[in-house]
Formats: C-alpha cells, sequence, structure tokens
C-alpha cells in the first residue's frame, strides 16, 4: 500500500477492484465504511461476483473476468476526453502518458462494454463519480494479480491514480490488501526467487554488498553455487516449482537437474493453480519436508510413502518478532507463550539444519559479536536495519518498534501520528524510515511533507531520461523544505557535492564510490534528509516500462476465454521458454482447442471470512469450522434448472487441466448463470474421497472440503508467473 | 508490553464485574443454604491475580489488529480485544477471535513425525534433522544446490524470513519463493 488502513478515512471516493475486504479484512472494510460514514464517501466497486463488498458499494459494476484493463482504459478515455486529469500532476511527476492515451483511444464506452459485459452507462457513472472526487483511494487485491496479466492490472491502477493526481496525497493511493499477516514482511526480506531481500535483485554487486553484509567472503558464497550464472537467474517460483519436477525438460534452465527436494516452511501449497500436479510433483520427489504448526495438508494430499518428513514449528505467539501490516507498518509481534509439545520456532530449526550441514558458523556471523554470541531476534532486526536501504529500513530498530507496539494506544488512526512520548513517528515507522530517528512514511510519495517527517518524490529507478526526455520531475515538485526545487537524481557520493551539499574530506573519503543504497556511513542518508532530499532521488513515475513484453499495459484475453471471439484481436502473449527456470505455454495454450466449447462456466473464486489460505490453520479451529464447515459451489438457479442440479445437490465440476471435484451446490445471485463462485479454502477431500484417515494420529482438522484448484487452470503471469487461478474455466455435471 | 489496568472502568470489565455480581445474587435468591464464599478483592479486578498481559499481534492476515493476551505461569488464560489498538480499534474478525483456541488446539503437531512404508511414524528431532540434513547433502553434492526448492513463508517474522532467504543463499540456490506470488 502507498497509504495505510486509517487513511482510507479521508477519501472522497474509494474504487474496489478485485478485492472482497467485507469478507477478507473486515477490519479494512470498517475504515471504509468510516469513510462513507463521516464524509459520505462514494463506494465503486467492479467485481465479477456481487460481493459482500459490493452489497456496500453505492456503484457497482459486474465485468466478465480477466477484463479489468479494458474497463480501466474505458475510464482512461473518459478522463482523457473530460479533461478530468491533473495537468500539473502529469506535467511534473509522470512520464510516458502520451503512450497510455494512445492506447485508450480504442476502448470506446460500446467497446468496454462488449469485451467487459459491464453496461456503457455504469462505466461512465462509475467514471465520472471517481474522477471528480478528490482524493479518491483505489484498493485491489488477489483478484487482479492471479491473471496472465496481473501484472497489468496492477500497472493501470497506478495509471489511473497518477493521471487524477491521487498519488501521494491523504485519502488518495494505491492500496493493495494483501493476504497473509507478513506477506509485506516476507516480500521485504526477500523469501523471492528473483531478488535478495530489500529487492536489491540478484546482480554481482546485490550480491558483494550482501556478503559483505553477512560478514562473507563474496568468493566463498559464490562457490555455494553450482555457477555464478545460476547465482545471478532467478530460481523457480512457488507457483512453477511443480514443473521443475515433473517436465524434466526444465532441468536445462537450472544447472541441468531437476528439482529433488521439497523443503516447504509455513506455505499452504494447495492455493496454487492445479494441486493435482501439485500431487504428481509431491509423489516424484525424493525427499518432501514440511515445517509447520499443523499439518500441511499438501502431506495428506500426496500419496508418497517414504522421505516424508512433518517437523512441527512453534506458532508465531510462541516466539517473537517483527510483523509488518498491509500499510507497511511494522509491529512487534510479543511472545505469549512457550512453544507447546515438542514445537521448536523456525529459525531454531533453521539454524540447527545449518549446523548440521556445516554452514551454521556462516550462517550467523552477522548477529551479535559475530562468535554465536547473539540475542534472537533483536539481532538479526538489527542485522536487517543496517542491511536494507532500499525501502529505508534503518530506523527498524527493535527498541523503537517494541516501544510502539507497548504504546499502541498513543497514535492516531486517521494519521497514524504519535502523541506525548510517541510524538514525531508514525505507527509502526511505515518505510521507509530512513535513519533511528525518522518518524517513518505513512503516505508514499507525499511532496507536501519534508522528508524528516515522511515525505518523499518518486524514485529515480531508471536512468536520467528516456528517448530524450528527462525521467527526473519538474520545477515545483520537491518535497516541502528541499534545498533542490525540481527532480534531482539519486544520491550518490559522487554527485551528493553538486546538490549543494557540503562533506568534510573525511566525509567525502568514507562515501567515495558509494550510493544511497550501499553506503554502510549512513552519511550520504542523514546529510540528504538534512539537506530535505530524498536519498532516492527524485524522479517522475513512468507509466510505460520498456523491458516489459507490454510496455504500455495491453488487454488479452485469458488463456482460457469464455470469449473465443475475442482470441484473435486480444491474443495473449508468446511462449516463454524460461519463464523462473520453466517453458511456460500462454499463446499455445490459448489456442490449443477451444476450450469454451467444452468448459463453458467462469470460474470465481475467493476467501470466505472463516478462513485463511489454504485453511490448515483455520479448519482445525472447531468454531472457526462450525461457522463454516463445507465446501460449496454457489451457482445461479439459471444455470442449475439448466444442468438439472438443485439447490443442496450434489455437483461434479471439472477443469481445463483434468482435475475434478464434487461439492455441494449452493443457489445463490451473486454470481451470472455462467459462473461458479469456488471458495478456495478447503482441503482433505479429494475427488470425492474424504481423506481424513491420512492424517498422523491426533492431528486431523475438524472440517474438510474439496480443493478448488483441483479445477483451475494451466496460466502464470507473464511477468510474475502468479497462477492465473481467476480466469479458470470448467464444465459442470449432476453427481 | 504490560497494558495499563489501573484507573478506568472500561465497558467490558463493567459487564464482567455485572456477571459475576449477577450469579452471586442469583445463587444467593435459592438460598440452599450453602456457603458461598465471597470472591476476594483480587478476583473481582479485571485480571487474574498474577496474571499479566501482552500485547501482540493477530497471525491471520495483513491488517494487523491488536490482541490482548491474559497469561498466567506460562498459560494463555484469556483474550482480549485491544479496544485502543490504532488500527483495529477493538474490532476482531472471527478469525482474530479465536487466537487463543487457535494456539491451544488439540491437533496440532505435536511431534516430529516421518512416513516409513507408508504408514505414520512418530520419530526424535534429532533422528529427523539428521536425515533430512544427510538427504539434503548427499542431493547437493550429486545433482548440486538447484535440485531442492525451498518456500518460505508469509507466516513468520521478518526476523525468521530474512533467515529463510539467508538459508537458501548459503544453501547454493535461488529455488526460494513464499506467498506472494499467489
Amino acid at each position: 500500500m502507498t497509504n495505510h488502513l486509517g487513511d482510507m478515512q479521508n477519501s472522497e471516493a474509494i474504487i474496489i477492484f478485485g478485492a472482497n475486504p467485507a469478507a477478507n479484512h473486515p477490519i479494512a472494510m470498517q475504515h471504509i465504511l468510516a469513510a462513507k460514514e463521516k464524509k459520505n464517501a462514494t463506494i465503486i466497486v467492479i467485481d465479477p461476483r456481487y460481493s459482500r463488498t459490493a452489497a456496500k458499494s453505492d456503484i457497482y459494476c459486474r465485468i466478465r473476468t480477466g477484463t479489468d484493463i479494458a474497463f480501466m482504459y474505458g475510464m482512461i478515455r473518459l478522463i482523457r476526453d473530460n479533461k478530468w486529469y491533473d495537468k500539473k500532476f502529469l506535467n511534473d511527476r509522470v512520464y510516458g502518458i502520451e503512450e497510455i492515451f494512445k492506447e485508450c483511444e480504442q476502448y470506446t464506452p460500446e467497446v468496454v462494454e462488449d469485451i467487459t459485459g459491464c453496461p456503457k452507462e455504469i462505466l461512465i457513472q462509475a467514471t465520472a463519480a471517481y474522477a471528480k472526487a478528490k482524493p479518491g483511494c483505489l484498493i485491489w487485491n488477489q483478484g487482479w494479480t492471479q491473471h496472465t496479466i496481473g501484472s497489468s492490472n496492477t500497472r493501470m491502477g497506478p495509471i489511473i491514480q497518477l493521471l487524477l493526481g491521487n498519488m501521494g496525497v491523504e485519502g488518495g493511493g494505491t492500496n493493495i490488501l494483501r493476504g497473509h499477516d507478513n506477506v509485506q514482511g516476507g516480500t521485504d526480506m526477500g523469501c523471492l526467487a528473483d531478488t535478495l531481500p530489500g529487492y536489491y535483485g540478484l546482480a554481482e554487486g546485490s550480491w558483494k554488498y550482501f556478503s559483505e553484509r553477512w560478514k562473507l567472503d563474496y568468493d566463498w558464497v559464490k562457490s555455494r553455487f553450482k555457477s555464478k550464472e545460476m547465482m545471478e537467474a532467478k530460481g523457480f517460483s512457488l507457483s512453477l516449482w511443480l514443473h521443475g519436477v515433473l517436465d524434466e525438460a526444465n532441468a536445462k534452465n537450472n544447472a541441468g537437474t531437476p528439482l529433488k527436494a521439497l523443503v516447504c516452511i509455513g506455505n499452504g501449497i494447495s492455493t496454487i493453480t492445479m494441486t493435482h500436479k501439485v500431487k504428481e510433483a509431491l509423489d516424484k520427489l525424493d525427499m518432501v519436508v514440511f515445517i509447520d504448526p499443523y499439518v500441511n495438508d499438501a502431506a495428506v494430499i500426496t500419496t508418497r510413502n517414504d522421505n516424508l518428513f512433518l517437523l512441527p514449528a512453534a506458532s508465531q505467539i510462541e516466539t517473537s518478532g517483527t510483523t509488518v501490516n498491509t500499510g507497511r507498518s511494522a509491529q512487534w509481534r510479543f511472545k505469549v507463550v512457550d512453544p507447546l509439545y515438542e514445537a521448536r520456532p523456525d529459525h531454531e530449526i533453521l539454524f540447527d539444519f545449518a549446523k548440521r550441514m556445516g554452514f551454521y558458523e556462516q550462517y550467523t556471523r552477522a548477529l551479535g559479536d559475530g562468535k554465536g554470541n547473539f540475542q534472537w531476534p533483536e539481532d538479526a532486526t538489527r542485522e536487517i536495519a543496517r542491511t536494507l536501504k532500499t525501502i529505508g529500513l534503518q530506523g527498524w530498530l527493535p527498541e523503537r518498534i517494541k516501544a510502539q507496539t507497548e504504546n499502541w494506544h498513543m497514535f492516531d488512526t486517521v494519521s497514524l501520528a504519535g502523541y506525548g512520548p510517541m510524538k514525531n513517528q508514525y505507527y509502526g515507522l511505515p518505510w521507509p524510515c530512513w535513519t533511528e530517528d525518522h518518524s517513518g512514511s505513512p503516505v508514499l510519495y507525499n511532496i507536501n511533507k519534508p522528508v524528516s517527517q515522511g515525505g518523499m518524490g518518486f524514485r529515480n529507478r531508471f536512468g536520467l531520461e528516456h528517448n530524450g526526455s528527462s525521467l527526473l520531475a519538474g520545477a515545483g515538485s520537491a518535497p516541502k523544505g528541499s534545498s533542490v526545487k525540481g527532480g534531482y537524481p539519486e544520491i550518490t557520493g559522487d554527485n551528493i557535492e553538486s546538490l549543494g551539499i557540503k562533506l568534510t574530506d573525511k566525509e567525502r573519503e568514507l562515501v567515495k564510490g558509494k550510493n544511497w543504497k550501499n553506503d554502510n556511513s549512513g552519511i550520504l542518508n542523514k546529510k540528504a534528509i538534512a539537506a530535505g532530499l530524498v536519498p532516492y532521488g527524485n524522479a517522475r513515475a513512468r507509466t510505460i516500462v520498456w523491458n516489459f513484453i507490454d510496455p504500455v499495459p495491453k488487454h488479452r484475453e485469458p488463456l482460457h476465454s469464455i470469449r473465443t471471439d475475442l482470441i484473435k484481436k486480444y491474443p495473449a502473449s508468446a511462449d516463454n521458454p524460461n519463464h523462473f527456470r520453466t517453458a511456460v505455454r500462454y499463446l499455445s495454450e490459448q489456442t490449443a482447442q477451444d476450450w469454451a466449447k467444452d468448459f463453458p462456466v467462469n470460474i470465481v473464486s475467493g476467501r470466505l471470512v472463516e478462513h485463511m489460505g489454504t485453511g490448515t490453520e483455520t479448519r482445525a479451529s472447531k468454531y472457526l469450522s462450525e461457522l463454516a464447515g463445507e465446501m460449496y459451489g454457489e451457482i445461479h438457479p439459471e444455470l442449475g434448472a439448466k444442468l438439472g442440479i438443485r439447490d443442496g445437490e450434489m455437483m461434479w465440476v471439472h477443469g481445463t487441466a483434468g482435475g475434478k471435484i464434487k461439492i455441494k451446490a449452493k443457489y445463490g445471485y451473486s454470481v451470472l448463470p455462467d459462473q461458479v463462485f469456488l471458495p478456495q479454502n478447503f482441503s482433505g477431500m479429494w475427488q470425492g474421497e474424504h481423506l481424513g484417515d491420512r492424517y498422523p494420529e491426533g492431528t486431523a482438522p475438524h472440517s474438510y472440503g474439496e480443493n478448488s484448484n483441483q479445477v483451475t487452470s494451466y496460466g502464470y503471469d507473464q511477468q510474475t508467473s502468479c497462477p492465473e487461478t481467476k480466469c479458470s474455466l470448467v464444465r459442470i455435471e449432476k453427481a | 508490553m504490560t497494558a495499563s489496568t489501573t484507573g478506568r472502568l472500561g465497558r467490558r470489565s463493567f459487564l464482567k464485574l455485572g456477571a459475576v455480581a449477577g450469579v452471586f445474587g442469583a445463587t444467593g435468591a435459592l438460598a440452599s443454604g450453602e456457603a458461598i464464599r465471597p470472591a476476594s478483592e483480587a478476583e473481582l479486578k479485571e485480571a487474574f491475580a498474577g496474571s499479566k498481559k501482552i500485547k501482540t499481534v493477530c497471525t491471520h492476515c495483513s491488517v494487523g489488529c491488536g490482541v490482548v493476551a491474559e497469561v498466567k505461569d506460562g498459560v494463555w488464560l484469556r483474550q482480549e480485544v485491544a479496544q485502543d489498538h490504532p488500527i483495529s480499534r477493538g474490532g476482531h474478525c472471527c478469525k482474530g477471535a479465536d487466537m487463543i483456541d487457535k494456539y491451544r488446539a488439540t491437533n496440532r503437531l505435536r511431534y516430529p513425525t516421518e512416513k516409513v512404508g507408508g504408514k505414520w511414524k512418530r520419530t526424535s528431532w534429532d533422528d529427523a534433522m539428521g536425515k533430512i540434513s544427510s538427504k539434503l547433502t548427499e542431493l547437493r553434492d550429486t545433482y548440486g544446490p538447484d535440485s531442492v526448492m525451498f518456500l518460505g513463508s508469509a507466516k513468520v517474522s521478518n526476523e525468521q524470513a530474512y533467515y529463510i532467504r539467508k538459508f537458501a543463499a548459503m544453501f547454493g540456490t535461488n529455488n526460494i519463493d513464499h506467498q506472494a506470488r499467489i
């Protein structure tokens, strides 16, 4: 999120795409409803399903799954033609909007209606209401990311906000309601196939920086890898690893080897697409290890007989550490009790593995005195603070985070500003928190505040110019109190003095050849902030990404589109021979057969308020199981009548990739007659078979259900490889 | 770490006191002659005598709601919403309200378990860790470090997530990912 949850109370309009906070983030929804009550904010919901959030909206736009981009280009065209855009903002702070205006030309309200199914009058009404209300807040969630073009969806939202001048203002911003409790932190910490912690990437310079921060020799770290090439190559991703097991042709992208073992720590892998293929991969591996407080449902999905280990991890209230919410706020999760039974905290399990595999000393050298004497987790918090400069974690010291959590009553909900002893800091020190005494930054890209109080422009990340145009921000767009009035590049040891900042000879020596991302002395940051400058520079936001498959975001039909007639005009991108080490089909999958003919019903998937992820934790609860203990598929009575399936009867749902599930039909009007809503939180039933007796003694959950991803389709985002669960097609039959 | 328990009487604590008084009164009215021990001053306080209240954070979704856990002798006794938390303001969904039961659920994985010949078998940490480490080392030596896939987590702390990433790096592979990819 660029802003934060309480800040939504400052919004005059809130537009929600592919998110259902009423069910998935009920406490975030309270802030949205407060905006409606206090400011009469207009709530606009764009969703294929009339969700509980849609039920609270003023304007509801029902679109076909996977057509958000067409809808948004329709909005942009209307904003352009009616001159509802913020001209000054575009002039000073944005690059490439002309290309967007060119692309939107084809998306007339009539074309948008044809592609999306949303009546053009509703599109116009929603666009006018949103564009005229300032500030407007834009929200999305996994309804946007789980598509082959999810990465284009997530670019279009910010483009609309830039166009309307809604970025960097309270009550505005692009606000992603993320899933798990520490998904923001886990991402910041680089548990990712394509980057080191803090989004440093995988290039040699990053590895050298991290080797130094880990107090290790770069050559030793390099020697751990098969080659320098593999060290700098993206790994298999969460959604694609199974293809590294099943399709041995991918070995050529993986240093010549298929995957042989999986070590899975706190991850419900039945939430990725095609669970029946995940099962095949689990069955085929040489060894599988699950580390969880409960039995991972995948451990009973696999029918392998040996080399399957379940290690009991402590729950997160049996250990302590930093957790980061969706608004970039850090909180200290204090330990409540010691781990129960034989459970051990995850880090202790990792330390034990490192000892047994002979690299414990190197693994922990950056902690404490470097000789094995350290305090967990505080010394790790400090290690992270002195390492992750890119997102400004220098100020996230354990003492500060703990003091804030202990004093959470001394912060304002809407602004996050602290009172009394907590004055001059925002709750959770939302990153960037540039220095040990920085306030944190509750609203990203806000130039109405000094940098020392959370102000900043856009980051200078993509060079100084492109196609002859400057990428630096225009005049008058620097944060309040800045010594430089317009744009400037990211701060380096070489350019800092040219920006009017004086250094002593000693300081000059210390920052020579350094930049704000690797200056361990902290001088560049402190000097820049004292002069009102942002360490990362002040640049324009770019609307075109020249290194992406679609430099300008494009509508492309889903791989399995119900509108076969539109595929020719809006085809998928070309097949990719090495996408996160995997050969991934796009156009060839889309055109392999007339999918809609055999699979005429669109899946709309989502969560239930009672459950989280695969439901491994929540279905282990007897109370939550009592509230929502049964898998179902919601269908429109018209579809039921056509298929001869009555409310409450069982039906078989068949997926395009060969999976099938037997579930109860539930009649409802939140879906259209060509849709089925499937909750994604169930597991433990397998194609009609109950897997309860496969659990180790005494570990079975209180509720079971067919796992919906047995019937979701093949398909992965063309940039990120996020699975395309949201546009899957199915065939339904009476059971 | 310990929430203030002094001074003002919150609505909830008022209701709690009311409930205690109600039970006492009803029993009194039945007057079977049994002596009811009057609740002591300490018992009538909002918290159990000798307990402490720990502020912590819900482990379900990314909103980050406050949870107040009352703990005595290492046992989590009662859970309270955090009325004064700046984000959740005393709100909880059904998952957050169930935090205490989630932790003390009897169907947790209680000890290391291995599947041998198709049957689950209780094993020791030492045995399981030894076998897994040997196998990982053998795979690394035979096929290279890229023969192993690590999946990390959006359900662990920053510090643990950072150390999961570091572990994969030192094992020698970028085959590491987590739930942000879905």
